[in-house]
């Protein structure tokens, strides 16, 4: 992220010098404010689903709904962490219902779990496996076409559920292959 | 689908009632939550939003739109969904607009507007997520999770238009 931040930055700060000069700061500030309006969104999302999940969490009702996904979780992110596990669990079944506000608690949750065991590949694995985007049912596009008169506005159902799985399915892979090449490299190098 | 969310929230809430969990206390301790979160996550947003702002008021953004257009086009990706492509992995909001426009103007049941709501649909905000995800956390070395998550999205765009085209 430093790196891409780096590049980015000082690449548009040099055009910028070109292009619009005195325009620098208030661009630097109205990005600022759409950052603060985001995070306003954002809290006003995540207060009703970390209410929600806390609710849920306190009652068992997450223990007993995390249950079936567990082993599956426990062998793709190889942690025997249970309160990880359950938002793991959690934080999947909430992408696949297409609650991304929902599973993104979780998410953080787990992350935070795994980082007292310092399972470096789990978390990388969940955020890969959830910036490529699982979910099952595109309903903010299909909202939006429907709105501007489709004539079959979830007739991109099928299409999007085979991107959604190529996407996952090859990001995973590039990731667990990347890991694989890279260790005996570093044995190597010792 | 319109049932789903009220019956979650139902469900939780009357089973919390039954196993007696204070609701509303509870409750509450889950928004602060949300609060001491959300504050978290305001640097990370202001850097990465200021970032952003600049790349596209710089006229970059635009001039590597023009510049991978072709590119694009050689895969099959049509060459108004360049910006869309381009802009979705660092905000949201952004390829929303994009979208928006792109369905106004080409129609909703165009070949661009469908590829461009399978491209929407399905990929992420990807550096917004990074930052989100390991705001707290020491993790160093993301540049190959980040790399994996960037091809693979672009490949599933590849996919997309020529789903798009048979579907």
């Amino acid at each position: 992220m430093n790196a891409i931040f780096t590049v980015i930055f000082i690449a548009s700060a040099a055009a910028m010098l070109f292009v619009a000069p005195n325009e620098l700061l208030p661009t630097l500030i109205g990005g600022a404010e759409s950052a603060a309006k985001m995070a306003l969104t954002l809290f006003c999302i995540y207060a009703v689903w970390m209410g929600l999940s806390r609710v849920a969490e306190k009652s068992g009702l997450t223990r007993k709904a995390a249950k079936g996904l567990k082993p599956i979780a426990k062998r793709l992110f190889k942690t025997e962490n249970e309160a990880a596990l359950e938002n793991l669990a959690m934080n999947l079944s909430c992408n696949l219902l297409g609650i991304g506000g929902a599973a993104t608690p979780f998410a953080v949750k787990a992350i935070g779990e795994l980082e007292r065991d310092r399972n470096e590949f789990a978390q990388k694995l969940l955020f890969v496996i959830n910036a490529t985007s699982i979910q099952l049912l595109p309903t903010t596009v299909i909202a939006l076409r429907a709105a501007a008169g489709s004539g079959a506005a979830a007739d991109i159902f099928l299409p999007s559920l085979i991107c959604t799985c190529v996407s996952t399915g090859l990001g995973v892979l590039l990731f667990v292959l990347s890991r694989k090449i890279k260790k005996p490299r570093k044995k190597a190098a010792k | 689908m319109i049932y789903v969310i009220p019956a979650i929230f139902l469900v939780v809430f009357v089973f919390a009632a039954i196993k007696r969990v204070k609701l509303y206390s509870e409750f509450s301790q889950g928004v602060k939550e949300a609060v001491e979160f959300t504050v978290s996550l305001i640097p990370c947003l202001a850097a990465i939003f200021m970032m952003c702002a600049v790349f596209e008021k710089s006229g970059l953004s635009d001039a590597l739109t023009k510049a991978l257009a072709p590119v694009f086009g050689g895969l099959g990706i049509p060459p108004e969904l360049t910006k869309l492509v381009l802009i979705k992995p660092f905000s949201g909001s952004g390829s929303l607009t994009y979208l928006n426009a792109i369905i106004a103007e080409h129609g909703a049941d165009s070949y661009i507007a469908r590829c461009a709501c399978v491209c929407y649909g399905s990929s992420e905000t990807v550096f917004y997520i990074s930052a989100v995800y390991f705001a707290g956390i020491k993790v160093k070395r993301l540049a190959v999770p980040i790399a994996a998550v960037l091809v693979a999205t672009f490949a599933s765009t590849v996919v997309a238009c020529l789903l798009c085209r048979i579907m």
